[in-house]
């Protein structure tokens, strides 16, 4: 390593010093910091990484600091070999550009990339798209209100946000655009500040402030006085003081979107395969040529990393780890449909000073109308830790409760967790490899890395042009892709000329959402076909009300094994080992009736 | 849009019943419908015996005591239709329904019997921290995989409450040679009827954790293990005591919930307690020409009342339709007195009926030597000793007609007694 900055290094040693961590070893490349050394708990380990990113001249940073104590988990799981009548296809021996990790961004690329003539293959590790932070999200399109000023997230936000009404268009995705309330409330100002000073910072000094925060980044919005905003939502507080109305603000369902992007992206001719894992990377004289997996090897001369949280461990595969991704984690509580109609606009309360383990966070709504709380946030060293405690589901259902106080809690149906993909620097990180050429990372994609894929994707394909890939248009490019009926929301007529297409959208099988095997079958014979429990879930609903598949599972497993040609004990919820049932002697009867 | 008299919605044991009550009470255009592909709800997976004590006198197996119903019903002329789905009722009982074969349905009916029964609590209206992976399955998901798909759900359990079903499944997973390594329940007393702690935890040496809970599931693609604790008299787990156990299946037994979606939609009122519809002694709801039996109404403990409070129910819509009920100048309200928790019915509404109005109750706390007064404006109507009255287990009592009659004002109350000795 070349320490050309060791005025850098000093001031870092010195304060971690101060900080009580003086044999953190610390040294630079280029304008990245990496620290190596122990520390007693992973809090520290994360305290370390943002102190050394605050430094000026600091790009990024590579910690490898470990916590006591904290051993990586290793994946039990066991890569059994499924085949299924139509799933898995052989992997090319070549392409032009692979995509490593099938989330909404490596999605929004490949469909990006889908418009040239080139052969792109995208790779996920797990059985579907999107299984990662883009199925865990608050599902909001924000308009880059909550970031700060000069930051690429911003940038990419406010450039992406008005683009999504027509995407969600062409790809056939529930997207609802109900603007979001901030509220000031008497809690507004905690702390010692007297109520009277605090009441009217609230009243008349922020919503200006907060206005022109959102003007700039190209939205409307309008201050909301107190008997309106309770006209607007009835439900609301009654400490509630005024609001601003962003009408900007909407509600994509990221699931659906994501499955969307990669079925489009396929069919304009790109290839996503699932279940194939990234083991390494293929780097000679300083270029990519190519990636190993656990189907094959491909070889391309451009490799986009969008792997999400364990971007960084694609990375140094590539010997390009100029970052490392610290997971924090978020809960979500989702509510019964039943409370559908007590909040109708996206709510977030403003509260000074701002606790750093609370930021983001709302009161908010699924395109489907579930309501849901959250998320929260929390450093955790897993990467796929995402079990959630009493504590956590105490803490989001305490925090939202002033917003809305008298919600019921027994109307919960569902919480979950998704892990946020930061780096130290807090900024999307989407640069050419140093030292690599050919290899892109873009990583560091966290809130509002949903809203700003469409624009995260148009700036890699700028960047890979620069690095000299040649993109000639295709003529024949089809944005618009078409999804599968969603039975429950068709007129009286519509449903019946579907049941007359085809009688299996005449029977229902998810009882909760109203979910039909029409759209179930279709579900599994898409573009990118569902092939676990889960995948038709995301597809259909089925299985995501109130009883939580208790109705539907039976069903939709038997439908899954007849469709797929494969046992039933083959039939996966969300992957490998996650198999619904165990060989056994029981006898088998029925079958017929799924 | 089709017109008919009856329509009944559910063909689980209390849908049979009434369609079969409405049509012999002189009624003949009666539809029943049903979601899954046969009639007898979750009779057919229950192939344990215990039915039908009360209203056969002998004991039956779920399915067997589905096939009488079923045999019933084929000799009357209701129209059952199966793979049928209602996604809307409104207050004009106007209903619209799908099946595969007739598509979209739109009937217009002179009375509704709702007869939906009720559904599992799952681990996340319990609260149930941890992961999400595959292998937690509420009892009656894997009673359907084990006794109608014939599916093993797993080999090594842990079961969560001890409700009659998950009992039972103890029983059954550990006779289709799974081990069930405990059965976990937060009260400190069972949940579900004596002789099943009897018969299917005893008799196979289960053992049941009273005071118990589980804490953490872990596991990320299937369930690996739980974490499970004793709990304190207010039900919070005591750090101290938690231990983990290695499993890769969680059964969860922790209740009922009345399935009233479509009851709501149609206006009905609902009861805080019970969870489904305040009815009266017709088991009419607050909707006048809906009528309600069965789970949906409360919980039963036994498939023979559900199967009586359907026979009224079915009597009740055929009386309405022949416009023979009287009602009486004021509605009796029924009050739930000491040591009782809920009633149903819940109100008295009309009056010369033709036989007994069976009441039926739940205590809030377990009591030995007791009487049961019913009362009404402080003068006793009827009394009743029971030996032991607990919470889980239903009290019935029957008052005749002429003592409601009898009742001037507006209130009948239940109370729960110490007897002296």
């Amino acid at each position: 390593m070349n320490d050309k900055n060791p005025r850098v290094i000093k001031k870092i040693q010195k304060t971690f010093a101060k900080m009580s961590f003086p044999n953190i070893e610390v040294s630079l490349e280029g304008d990245v910091v990496h620290l190596e050394g122990s520390v007693d708990s992973w809090d520290d380990v994360v305290r370390l990484g943002y102190q050394a990113g605050k430094f000026k001249g600091v790009g990024e940073v590579v910690n490898n600091v470990k916590a006591k104590g904290v051993v990586p988990k290793k994946e039990t799981r066991q890569k059994k070999k499924l085949t299924t009548k139509i799933y898995p296809p052989k992997l090319p021996k070549k392409a032009d550009v692979v995509v490593v990790g099938g989330g909404v961004v490596g999605c929004c690329i490949a469909r990006e990339l889908s418009r040239y003539n080139l052969e792109v293959v995208l790779l996920e590790k797990e059985w579907d798209v999107g299984m990662g932070a883009s199925k865990a999200n608050s599902a909001q399109v924000h308009t880059g209100i909550g970031e700060d000023s000069g930051t690429l997230k911003k940038e990419l936000c406010a450039k992406s946000w008005p683009m999504y009404e027509k995407l969600t268009e062409e790809l056939d995705v529930p997207y609802l655009r109900n603007g979001l309330l901030v509220v000031m409330t008497k809690d507004t100002f905690s702390g010692k500040m007297p109520s009277f000073v605090g009441n009217f910072l609230s009243k008349y000094l922020i919503p200006p402030f907060v206005v022109r925060k959102g003007k700039i980044v190209g939205d409307k919005p309008r201050v909301v006085k107190r008997k309106e905003l309770l006209e607007m939502e009835p439900n609301l507080t009654p400490r509630a003081l005024v609001g601003v109305f962003h009408p900007g603000y909407a509600l994509v369902c990221p699931f659906r979107l994501t499955i969307a992007l990669a079925e489009n992206a396929i069919q304009n001719g790109a290839k996503v395969f699932l279940d194939t894992e990234v083991t390494g990377v293929l780097v000679e004289d300083k270029k990519v040529e190519g990636v190993v997996t656990n189907r094959g090897m491909i070889e391309a001369s451009f490799v986009i990393n969008a792997a999400g949280v364990f971007s960084d461990d694609v990375a140094a595969m590539a010997g390009a780890k100029e970052f490392t991704i610290h997971p924090r984690k978020g809960v979500i509580l989702l509510f019964d449909k039943e409370m559908e109609s007590y909040i109708t606009h996206q709510v977030s309360l403003l509260k000074f000073p701002r606790d750093p383990h609370t930021k983001g966070g709302a009161v908010l709504m699924t395109v489907d109308g579930n309501i849901n709380w959250g998320p929260s946030a929390v450093e955790i060293p897993d990467k796929n830790g995402r079990e959630v405690s009493k504590e956590e589901i105490d803490w989001v259902f305490e925090k939202y409760s002033s917003a809305l106080p008298n919600f019921p809690k027994s109307s919960i149906i569902k919480f979950f967790s998704g892990i946020r993909a930061p780096t130290y620097k807090e900024d999307f990180y989407i640069k050419p490899a140093k030292n690599v050429r050919g290899f892109v990372n873009v990583a560091g994609i966290q809130s509002p890395g949903l809203t700003a894929a469409p624009a995260i994707a148009e700036l890699a394909l700028d960047i890979l042009r620069e690095q000299g890939l040649e993109m000639e248009e295709k003529e024949d490019f089809n944005p618009v892709r078409e999804g599968i009926p969603i039975f429950e929301k068709l007129s009286s007529e519509k449903k019946r000329e579907q049941i007359e297409q085809n009688p299996l959208y005449g029977k229902i099988v998810c009882r909760c959402e109203h979910v039909t095997e029409g759209e179930i079958v279709d579900a599994i014979h898409s573009p990118l076909p569902a092939v676990t429990v889960d995948a038709v879930k995301y597809r259909t609903r089925a299985g995501s009300g109130r009883c939580q598949a208790g109705f539907c599972g039976p069903r939709v497993a038997r439908i899954l094994a007849r469709e797929l040609g494969i046992s039933e004990e083959e039939v996966m919820q969300k992957g490998d080992g996650s198999n619904l049932f165990m060989k056994s002697k029981v006898r088998k009867r029925g079958g017929k009736h799924a | 849009m089709h017109e008919v008299d009856v329509v009944v919605i559910g063909g689980g044991p209390a849908g049979m019943a009434a369609a079969i009550s409405a049509y012999e009470s002189g009624i003949e255009d009666v539809w029943l419908l049903e979601r899954d592909y046969w009639v007898g709800g979750i009779l057919p997976q229950c192939i344990h015996d215990g039915f039908g004590n009360f209203v056969f006198g002998e004991m039956l197996t779920g399915s067997e005591y589905a096939q009488r119903y079923i045999n019933k019903l084929r000799e009357t002329g209701v129209k059952v239709r199966p793979n049928t789905m209602v996604l809307k009722i409104d207050q004009n009982r106007e209903i619209t329904a799908v099946n595969p074969s007739d598509g979209l349905i739109e009937v217009k009916a002179k009375t509704i019997i709702l007869s939906m029964g009720c559904r599992e609590r799952t681990r996340y209206q319990v609260l149930i921290p941890g992961s999400r992976p595959a292998g937690i399955y509420t009892a009656g998901v894997i009673q359907r995989y084990i006794n109608i798909e014939g599916l093993m759900p797993g080999k090594k359990v842990v079961i969560l409450g001890s409700g009659d079903v998950g009992m039972i499944m103890a029983r059954r997973l550990t006779l289709e040679g799974a081990k069930v390594k405990g059965v976990y329940e937060i009260m400190k007393t069972p949940g579900g009827l004596t002789r099943n702690v009897v018969q299917c935890l005893e008799d196979y040496n289960i053992p049941l954790h009273l005071s118990h809970t589980i804490t953490n599931i872990t596991g990320r693609y299937r369930v690996e293990g739980v974490t499970v604790a004793e709990v304190d008299p207010e039900l919070r787990p005591i750090k101290e005591t938690e231990r983990y156990v290695p499993c890769d299946t969680v059964v969860l037994s922790v209740g009922l919930i009345p399935e009233n979606e479509l009851s709501k939609m149609a206006g009905v009122e609902i009861e805080e307690k019970t969870k489904g519809p305040a009815v009266d002694e017709q088991m009419q709801t607050s909707v006048p020409g809906i009528f309600a039996c069965g789970n949906v109404v409360n919980v039963y403990d036994l498939v023979d009342d559900v199967s009586e409070s359907a026979e009224r129910a079915g009597k009740g819509a055929a009386a309405s339709i022949g416009g023979k009920l009287e009602r009486r100048k004021t509605p009796i309200r029924v009050k739930t007195g000491r040591n009782v928790n809920y009633i149903v019915p819940q109100i008295i509404r009309n009056k010369n009926l033709n036989e007994s109005t069976r009441f039926y109750f739940r205590v809030k706390e377990t009591e030995k030597s007791v009487r049961v007064v019913v009362s009404a404006n402080g003068d006793k109507l009827l009394e009743k000793r029971e030996r032991i009255v607990r919470p889980p287990e239903m009290v019935r009592i029957n008052v005749p007609p002429d003592t409601l009659d009898k009742i001037k004002g507006d209130e009948l109350t239940i109370d729960v007694e110490e007897r002296k000795k």
